[in-house]
């Protein structure tokens, strides 16, 4: 079984007691936060051995950042993802590829997921966010203290769970734009606020192309009709800065993008990076997690997360492949 | 009711010849249904049609033209063959997906003369007036309102009867009566046309501003009536050497639940180095019947390009026949047929190649949402012997959005020659699940989801209206049918 996950699962009530009202958690996303980031990760890492007190410094890096916050010590963050023991399988074969899956995932959090392929990294992510191809046996999923069991995947997207996918599917004859604008539109509704018209979603979304350093033309074309693999994953990115997540679950963002298109992506990954919201990202390089600096790394091995630590694990997965990391 | 022995619509493929001046020289006698008693000339006639094509006769006027008038001789090519042609059946093969028999049972009478209340045809929009228009109500061309005064020199949009000039006239009687692949639909409009409208583009003449034909059919019964008045416009467009001319024709059911039969037919002949682009709205009438024909003969070089968008009527069949008649033409079909209610849309499309070098593409999509609706397509290319070099390619593909909704679909190419590149393609699904379920991961419920991919699915063809206006309509239309009731 895993190692005791670094965050405290025991130590507090999941937040279904705390008012969410107050929290604003459904706010459209938050301009890419100028603030400072924590200073000294490497402080952080020191103190990995100590749960308890990591909270409490959290907690205070995090009000350092945001002036206005009234944080209490010992509170600090809220609980995002809680998953216990998740079996799911195939929907058509019946086959179990999900064994029991514990994972918890805090605000302002950076994680991430690696493992052989056919662990059951993709699955997990397609799992949380509903693809009908899989169905879940046993476990629970809570999302904010919302059970995703008994919501539909587009409520779950509204909730605020955001999933980049591996292998983005093309949709001729809609074009950005209108995909954009209707999943925008989708979210405004459910925040009881007024939906934009074209036109002001126009000049909502036309910034957010500069993140991304594409052009602007992009958003008259279908929906990944005729992108290369590359322009495909930044769309995806793109979709996450429009919309915004509490959590952004990224599957393999890495994959097919050269250099430079995987500087721009990770850039605009971190600049929507806040306390307030958190990233999961699936992959098999250590090149990506250089970029987006994970605070915790899973990895996954035949449908279980069997080891979490740091960006130490990456680099011995680096070097030694991963029997070197079960054996340390 | 007698069963017919020799199906008519067999025919032996037309030898390539050059393209000639002189009037057809074939042989045929005349012989109108009322004052020979002639016997049939292959077997049995079909007392069902022998009527109806004696009451269409006795709604027309009695020829104060000339005998040999271009109308006048297809009427007496088109009643003689009626002599001879059955009502088809289901075990004909070109009906055998199609049931006609909601027209045969009706009561059929053609509409009277003239159209009661002309100024009954739908407004157009404000964009629509300023282009040159041509009204054909119940058969009937109405030409006031047209603004065809802005039309190059040598342009001719109106009626036969109307025209002017005599050479005109007698251009247009040399390609009469030639058309060899006809049914019975095609001959009941050819002894039951009131008028012909003809447009005439010259040669080396562009048109810039397209042709609107707005048809309607004013008179109607009402739904359950059992009753259908039968018109029959007709249409003769000739594009000399280099012409380009953009046609529109909108079909336009107006508003309730009318019910009518309208069995058009448009004819044209594009000369060489000449460029067609014809547009195909039809919104007839949910409780309409519409059989229409479009017969198109390409010389050497030219350019045909036809998107159709079909979404009314309950019975609408489109029959298309292009022939090639001279090397490197380049055809273009793409057709968009919409059911949502219980209804059938057809197409029967034929291509023949004679000659090296033609290029054609042909694309044709159905959506059928509705469990009673069905959608037809018999899409036959027929690629000769001389047709070398050619570069034929067909796709259709549908959708299935309700259960025992229903598609036929027989993509056909029928190759001699032997240097060819041909093509054919075929996809009948209902949505793609990994579509929505895209869809789904942003926010957006499947309703709205499924209203989006259906309405992309059709765009393909929408978006190649060439004429803007038109194009908006049809959006509009296709929006307003997704809708849900």
């Amino acid at each position: 079984m895993a190692s005791a996950p670094p965050s405290l699962s025991t130590a507090r009530p999941p937040t279904a007691a705390s008012p969410h009202g107050d929290r604003r958690r459904g706010a459209l996303p938050p301009l890419p936060s100028c603030g400072a980031r924590p200073p000294s990760r490497g402080g952080l890492r020191a103190l990995r051995s100590v749960p308890l007190r990591r909270c409490v410094v959290r907690a205070a890096l995090s009000t350092a950042d945001r002036s206005a916050a009234p944080v209490e010590s010992g509170e600090g963050k809220e609980l995002l993802l809680e998953v216990r023991d998740l079996t799911a399988v195939i929907a058509e074969t019946g086959q179990e590829i999900l064994k029991g899956v514990d994972l918890t995932i805090y605000e302002g959090e950076v994680h991430a997921i690696m493992g052989k392929n056919g662990s059951g990294k993709s699955t997990f992510a397609k799992v949380l966010v509903g693809h009908p191809d899989y169905e879940v046996t046993g476990g629970s999923m809570m999302f904010k203290g919302e059970n995703l069991l008994e919501m539909e995947p587009e409520d779950r997207s509204l909730a605020g769970l955001f999933m980049s996918f591996q292998s983005p599917i093309e949709i001729p004859g809609v074009s950005n734009a209108d995909f954009l604008n209707m999943a925008y539109n989708a979210r405004r509704r459910k925040l009881n606020q007024p939906e934009l018209s074209p036109i002001e979603f126009w000049a909502y979304v036309y910034p957010k192309l500069d993140l991304l350093n594409m052009k602007a033309d992009f958003l008259n074309r279908n929906v990944n009709e005729g992108f290369s693999g590359g322009e495909r994953k930044r769309n995806e990115i793109l979709q996450l800065a429009v919309l915004g997540a509490e959590l952004a679950i990224l599957d393999e963002i890495d994959s097919g993008l050269d250099v430079d298109a995987l500087r721009d992506v990770a850039k605009a990954v971190n600049g929507l990076l806040t306390p307030k919201n958190s990233v999961l990202m699936i992959t098999h390089y250590l090149r990506l997690l250089e970029f987006i600096e994970p605070r915790y790394i899973h990895v996954m091995e035949n449908g279980k997360i069997v080891k979490t630590g740091d960006i130490s694990i990456a680099k011995t997965l680096e070097k030694e492949g991963f029997k070197g990391v079960s054996e340390m | 009711m007698a069963a017919l022995a020799f199906p008519r619509h067999i025919r032996t493929p037309p030898k390539p010849s050059s393209f000639s001046n002189k009037p057809k020289a074939k042989a045929r006698t005349r012989i109108s249904v009322r004052s020979s008693l002639a016997p049939p000339q292959l077997g049995f006639s079909d007392p069902f049609v022998l009527e109806l094509a004696e009451a269409l006769e006795d709604s027309l006027p009695s020829p104060s033209s000339p005998k040999l008038s271009p109308l006048q001789r297809i009427r007496d090519a088109s009643s003689e063959t009626l002599l001879s042609t059955p009502w088809p059946s289901r075990k004909d093969e070109p009906f055998r997906f199609t049931d006609t028999s909601f027209i045969k049972n009706s009561t059929i009478y053609p509409v009277s003369r003239p159209p009661p209340q002309s100024l009954e045809a739908p407004p157009a929009s404000c964009e629509e007036t300023q282009l040159p228009q041509l009204a054909i109500v119940d058969g009937y061309i109405v030409d006031f309102g047209s603004n065809l005064s802005g039309l190059p020199d040598g342009v001719y949009v109106g009626s036969l009867s109307n025209a002017t000039s005599e050479s005109l006239v007698e251009r247009i009687g040399e390609f009469v009566s030639g058309f060899d692949w006809g049914d019975l639909f095609w001959s009941i409009n050819g002894v039951g046309a009131p008028d012909l409208a003809v447009i005439y583009v010259p040669a080396g003449c562009r048109v810039e501003n397209p042709v609107h034909l707005r048809y309607y059919s004013a008179e109607a019964s009402d739904e359950g009536s059992n009753r259908l008045p039968l018109s029959n416009p007709r249409v003769f467009v000739l594009v000399e050497k280099g012409g380009e001319v953009d046609i529109v024709e909108e079909f336009m059911g107006g508003d309730g639940n009318r019910c009518y039969w309208a069995n058009p037919v448009l004819e044209v002949v594009l000369g060489e180095g000449g460029k067609i682009r014809h547009s195909y709205v039809q919104n007839q009438s949910p409780c309409a019947a519409h059989i229409k024909w479009t017969s198109v003969q390409q010389e050497a070089e030219s350019t045909y390009q036809l998107v159709e968008v079909s979404s009314g009527g309950k019975l609408s069949r489109h029959n298309l026949h292009v022939q090639q008649l001279g090397p490197d033409t380049v055809t273009e079909l793409s057709t968009l047929h919409l059911a949502f209610n219980e209804q059938t849309q057809d197409l029967h499309s034929r291509l023949v190649l004679d000659y090296p070098r033609g290029s054609s593409r042909q694309l044709h999509k159905c959506i059928v949402a509705n469990s009673q609706g069905q959608a037809v397509f018999d899409g036959n290319v027929k690629v000769n012997r001389y047709a070398q070099q050619t570069d034929a390619g067909q796709l259709t593909r549908s959708l299935l959005l309700e259960p025992r909704a229903t598609v036929n679909v027989k993509p056909n190419l029928q190759i001699i020659a032997d240097d060819v590149k041909c093509s054919h393609g075929a996809a009948i699904s209902d949505l793609e699940e990994s579509q929505l379920f895209y869809f789904q991961a942003r926010g957006i419920d499947p309703k709205t989801a499924r209203k989006a991919l259906v309405f992309s699915f059709g765009a393909e063809v929408v978006s190649q209206l060439p004429n803007s206006f038109v194009q908006k309509k049809v959006e509009n239309q296709i929006r307003e049918l997704l809708v849900p009731r």
